[in-house]
């Protein structure tokens, strides 16, 4: 720790010997120059790359999946690089985002119960926000919004869709700039903008925030500040608040901070990016505040886990148990020496929607004696008949948890 | 060269694992699509621009293939070339780039001291070893960085910096977030040396 404060310290010198590269630290200090000292972590870490290329069904980790006693994982389609968040269309269409591939899936099923997918849309930008709202899916990749009607129509020609991306004038930075889009029961579109570094000085009223806007792109409404990147979203199926994943800041610790489930109790209040997770101040934060200033997390969902899509269980399929309670995709560390997450979770609410636990749900993707990981799962989304439909970025594929008696 | 190699490597294809059953296929396919005409044909580039493909990791090629493939990256001739490969042609020419062994191009200029010292204090500035590993042989995604091209490498850390070209994540684009000319320079003179 010592030896990293002063290589810290060497950096900063050194920094101020070059002109060129002084001057751009002042205007604004690269993601990589901040909050990374003294952290006593393994200096070798570094993210993991899904596979972009088809992983045969037989490759594929089906026989690793642990659940609870009753429900059991099929494969529901496979063959789909990049998987990661899920909409479901008016006719069953189950419509896929990806980042790094470009690339919107679109699945149906076949009359023999099988599965057909088709690329429906490639080359864009990280098209990670996806939904389906009066039979048009609207898909947000970084600076990009289109809405393409009657999508279930028109699945072979889907066309170039409606530009909508100057209504919405979201930021176009790339880095945390991909999108969760979700439908509110108010009939507006929820999303997320995130951070453009790890942790750094920002414009709090135009990042780190959950935002919300008409279907057309008008009337933007803040509804959480200070949350830092949140890949995942859902509205109480009852009470109608909005409850979202959000990933902590790497580089400051194994173990801390956490990622958290945020409550929205009254929108547009402060849940702290950059200076405080819980009651946990950022040493690194740009300024030092009290916690008891931002609203406090509903949970913490691990340390690096990267908890991603979350949806509220509004089936029938699943034992009562389960109903309004959260399933959250966590899809794995890596700024972390030991693996933590690769997993899907179950918050558990009481009545006044209170957590009251962390339960695991889908496990068997994170070998812990080897410490490397089988798969990652992004997103969770409910069926219409009840069943839950996990997607699984690393080698591509969709799976279908159901229960039986 | 070429010939031996494939010579050697298929008489003994039926006795080798599935990463060499690979490479055999990806060097016929990187011989009948011409690939070493640019990239050299050991994999080494002795042209301007044109990176060097021996010893980098099987997965970053894989993966920069499908970023070209797909439109993702720009960087003609390659988008052009990259249509029509299946996945499996894909893997196939990364495991037999992977499987060369990696070195400089025979046109390498001589060190600049000076220029090679700056390089290195800002590589272990930018903690650049981190993720290329402190002897930038890559791993992964992340690729071989030790005597790639001085002129391929100058051209690539400007694209990350101005946006117009990223990785598998955004990563490098945040690293070189403001980097100015002269850093840059010196950071590929460094690596190219290597």
């Amino acid at each position: 720790m010592i030896r990293q404060k002063i290589i810290a310290a060497g950096l900063l010198a050194a920094l101020a010997c070059l002109p060129g590269l002084a001057q751009a630290q002042q205007a604004a200090p690269p993601a990589w120059a901040i909050g990374r000292e003294g952290s006593g972590m393994a200096a070798t870490l570094a993210p993991h790359a899904p596979r972009l290329t088809v992983t045969p069904r037989d490759q594929l980790p089906l026989a690793a999946i642990r659940l609870p006693p009753g429900f059991h994982a099929e494969i529901y389609a496979h063959g789909i690089p990049g998987a990661r968040m899920m909409a479901e269309g008016p006719n069953g269409t189950v419509f896929v985002g990806t980042r790094t591939i470009g690339r919107v899936y679109a699945i149906t099923r076949n009359a023999d119960g099988t599965t057909r997918t088709r690329t429906l849309l490639q080359g864009l930008t990280q098209p990670n926000g996806i939904a389906v709202l009066n039979g048009s899916l609207y898909v947000i990749a970084i600076n990009k919004v289109l809405r393409f009607d009657n999508i279930e129509q028109n699945l072979d020609n889907p066309g170039s869709g409606v530009d909508m991306t100057a209504a919405f004038g979201l930021p176009p930075e790339e880095h945390h700039g991909w999108k969760f889009l979700a439908l509110g029961p108010d009939g507006r579109l929820y999303t997320n903008v995130g951070v453009p570094c790890n942790i750094c000085d920002f414009n709090r009223d135009t990042h780190a925030l959950l935002v919300s806007f008409k279907p057309d792109g008008s009337d933007r409404r803040i509804e959480a500040r200070g949350v830092r990147n949140s890949v995942g979203m859902d509205h109480h199926p009852v009470t109608g608040e909005l409850w979202a994943t959000n990933n902590g800041r790497d580089w400051a610790g194994n173990d801390i901070p956490n990622d958290t489930l945020v409550r929205v109790r009254r929108s547009g209040e402060d849940h702290g990016f950059p200076y405080c997770v819980g009651n946990w101040a950022d040493p690194g934060a740009p300024a030092q505040r009290n916690c008891s200033e931002f609203q406090q997390p509903a949970a913490l969902l691990g340390p690096h886990v990267a908890a991603l899509g979350m949806r509220f269980y509004d089936g029938t399929m699943f034992p009562e148990a389960y109903r309004n309670q959260i399933f959250i995709a966590r899809r794995g560390s890596w700024n972390r020496e030991r693996l933590n997450g690769y997993d899907v979770m179950v918050a558990k609410l009481d009545g006044q929607g209170n957590v009251t636990g962390i339960e695991p749900f889908l496990q068997g993707f994170r070998d812990e004696a080897n410490n490397r990981f089988l798969g990652r799962p992004v997103d969770v989304q409910v069926m219409r008949d009840g069943s839950l439909l996990v997607a699984e970025e690393q080698y591509g594929a969709v799976y279908r948890i159901t229960w039986r008696q | 060269m070429t010939r031996v190699w494939l010579l050697a490597a298929a008489l003994c294809a039926a006795a080798l694992p599935a990463a060499a059953q690979d490479a055999i296929r990806g060097a016929a396919l990187a011989e009948a699509r011409g690939c070493g005409g640019c990239h050299g044909p050991a994999g080494r580039s002795a042209v301007e621009l044109v990176p060097s493909l021996a010893g980098q990791p099987a997965e970053f090629i894989t993966l920069q293939m499908i970023l070209l493939r797909e439109g993702l990256r720009q960087a003609p001739p390659m988008n052009q070339l990259a249509q029509g490969l299946e996945d499996q042609q894909v893997e196939d020419l990364a495991a037999y780039y992977a499987s060369l062994p990696a070195g400089p191009a025979e046109d390498r200029a001589a060190r600049d001291a000076a220029l090679y010292a700056r390089g290195q204090a800002l590589s272990a500035q930018m903690n650049c070893g981190v993720c290329h590993l402190p002897d930038f042989s890559g791993r992964n995604q992340i690729p071989h960085l030790a005597g790639q091209r001085e002129d391929f490498l100058r051209h690539t850390l400007a694209q990350y910096r101005d946006s117009q070209r990223r990785g598998t994540d955004t990563n490098m684009n945040a690293v070189m977030y403001n980097v100015p000319d002269d850093a840059i320079a010196a950071l590929a003179h460094f690596m190219a040396q290597q």
